[in-house]
């Protein structure tokens, strides 16, 4: 980096555009979930989705883990969905692999992925994502079934499981009744996560405008820094999952693990996803998941490059 | 009466981001943020989100319905409300009104020159097999420049990004060498093969999904002779393609022999 270049120079009005242009491309998605999420709050019955899915844990989380082939949702739109599916009684630990798995298992990311990494063994690169995605994810929901529900959900995600609403309290009323109900769910789910959504917008605007990204190319030459300072990248880019992967085949100097943990970090945890979550998580389970995500995504990565001498 | 206010307050909100994403696409100015794939989105979620702003107000909720939104919502108290109205509102509006249409020079440089084509996103460059024995290898590419779309004084219309593939790629780089051509873009120093100081790059902003993840692809261009125009500056260039070896690496450069400040082109970024 030359002398003259600072590693920060912050300027409102690129800071207002890059902003602007993470909201365009995030709400029609934002929207898309929480109008889903109504529905879901008013038609979908409580135990549905337990009837649905195996009843052992672990194989609840597996599947769980799967249903992104099925009902692809970005990682913007999922929260919303398993906030509700959570109230509606679906298990943490299978919100949680259907939340970290579903943008990144489906079938929109597998083929942006093959076609970003052209030229750079686009079937390994696409296989290994998909596969380490959906395995880490469900992990992570094993992890979820032991812990406590009240030391991962907040307690008014809590209170809603406690007091189901919609189609299981009882209450009748026509279709119409309901999508009306439908529909004031949906904005408030809406407005509540758009708020977070926003912070998270500004947070990833201020990163990709005011910092200077030539401060991360002398990690490239170290798998651990490489790996690493990538998935440092893929929080602070908040990239969608659908188009991350045309990002970081553009890294030619860093090792290609590093570049399979951008892809599955990223969509998993992002510095706007992180203001999403606390929607719905503790703050104390949140940190929990990003730093276990952090490390088991990177040691694995580390690992495969060290098992299959990928350059 | 709280749930009425409940009620107008979220309405706006849905109306003002409705009106404001069916206004950046209906205007037009939707092109600068996204790639035109996602642009449809925006103005559909903008019309959707209008037309749920009419419908929360026309249907207020039976007061048999639960709809508040999860227990412990920012939206579910009133002061919660007019904070999540003021948080969605305030950063909106002032973003809109003092968003320009491109980024400026600090973002461009620390986003850092995309001068090989294989740095760019999505770009596969392919190495052509070399020419069998007796086969003219040029002769596809000679034929293909036939079709470059060509200004009135007969220079081919290339864009920044062509120049990055034919340095890169030996088959399409006949098209372009030692060729005249016309090229726009924005004015920006140049950091390397400038040993003299006399060069300047030539940058457009190449973008895969929104302007947030644009990389400005750039060219070196060798002016006439001075040239003082201030950073980010539209140009339009007409000179000499060269590919030139520097450090062991080809590079595009333009030996410009005229250089004009232009109006931006219809779409600002390259996709």
């Amino acid at each position: 980096m030359p002398d003259d270049i600072s590693w920060f120079t912050f300027n409102f009005q690129d800071f207002s555009f890059a902003f602007l242009s993470i909201l365009f491309e995030g709400v029609p998605f934002l929207l898309l979930g929480t109008l889903m999420s109504g529905l879901i709050d008013q038609f979908l019955p409580a135990r549905l989705m337990t009837s649905l899915l195996p009843r052992n844990a672990y194989a609840g989380a597996a599947v769980s883990g799967l249903l992104g082939i099925v009902f692809p949702m970005c990682e913007c739109g999922v929260v919303p969905v398993i906030r509700r599916l959570i109230a509606k009684g679906l298990p943490a630990s299978n919100a949680i692999a259907y939340m970290l798995a579903a943008p990144i298992l489906n079938p929109v990311v597998a083929l942006s992925t093959y076609a970003a990494f052209r030229g750079q063994s686009p079937e390994v690169m696409t296989a290994f994502r998909l596969a380490l995605g959906y395995g880490v994810a469900v992990l992570a929901g094993f992890a979820v079934h032991n812990l406590a529900l009240r030391t991962v959900l907040k307690p008014s995600i809590l209170a809603d499981i406690a007091q189901p609403r919609g189609l299981d309290t009882g209450r009748s009323g026509g279709v119409g009744f309901r999508l009306a109900a439908a529909l004031q769910v949906s904005v408030s789910d809406f407005l509540d996560m758009m708020v977070y959504f926003t912070m998270g917008c500004a947070a990833a605007a201020l990163f990709s405008t005011a910092v200077n990204q030539e401060i991360i190319a002398p990690l490239a030459v170290d798998p651990w820094l490489a790996t690493a300072s990538m998935m440092g990248l893929a929080a602070i880019l908040s990239l969608c999952s659908t188009s991350d992967a045309f990002i970081a085949a553009t890294f030619v100097s860093f090792p290609q693990v590093s570049k399979l943990a951008f892809l599955v970090f990223g969509p998993m945890v992002d510095l706007k996803l992180i203001f999403i979550y606390t929607s719905v998580f503790r703050k104390r389970f949140l940190a929990g998941l990003v730093i276990g995500l952090f490390v088991v995504i990177g040691l694995i990565c580390v690992r495969l490059q060290v098992i299959f001498l990928v350059p | 009466m709280t749930a009425a206010l409940h009620r107008l307050l979220s309405s706006s909100v849905l109306m003002v981001w409705g009106s404001v994403l069916c206004w950046v696409y209906f205007s037009g100015k939707i092109s600068a943020y996204l790639h035109p794939s996602f642009r449809i989105y925006t103005a559909i979620a903008g019309c959707v989100l209008v037309l749920l702003a009419f419908l929360l107000m026309m249907f207020p909720a039976d007061e048999r319905a639960d709809t508040s939104g999860c227990e412990g919502s920012m939206v579910g108290s009133l002061p919660g409300h007019l904070l999540a109205t003021l948080v969605l509102i305030g950063p909106l509006l002032l973003a809109v009104m003092s968003s320009p249409d491109q980024f400026g020079a600090s973002t461009v440089l620390n986003r850092g020159y995309v001068e090989s084509v294989a740095e760019l996103p999505g770009v596969v460059v392919n190495v052509p097999e070399p020419a069998l024995p007796g086969e003219e290898a040029t002769q596809e590419s000679a034929s293909v420049s036939e079709y470059l779309a060509r200004n009135e004084k007969g220079e081919i219309r290339a864009e920044v990004i062509d120049l990055l593939y034919a340095a890169q790629e030996p088959s399409m780089r006949p098209d372009f060498e030692d060729k005249s051509i016309e090229i726009i873009g924005q004015v920006m120093p140049a950091q390397s093969a400038n040993a003299d100081g006399s060069r300047f790059n030539l940058v457009r902003m190449f973008m895969v999904c929104c302007a947030a993840d644009a990389r400005p692809a750039a060219v070196t261009v060798q002016p006439p002779g001075e040239v003082d125009f201030p950073q980010m500056t539209w140009v339009k260039i007409s000179g000499k393609a060269t590919f030139p070896m520097v450090d062991g690496r080809r590079i595009p450069v333009v030996e410009a022999t005229d250089v004009q400040k232009t109006d931006p082109p219809e779409e600002l970024f390259i996709y």
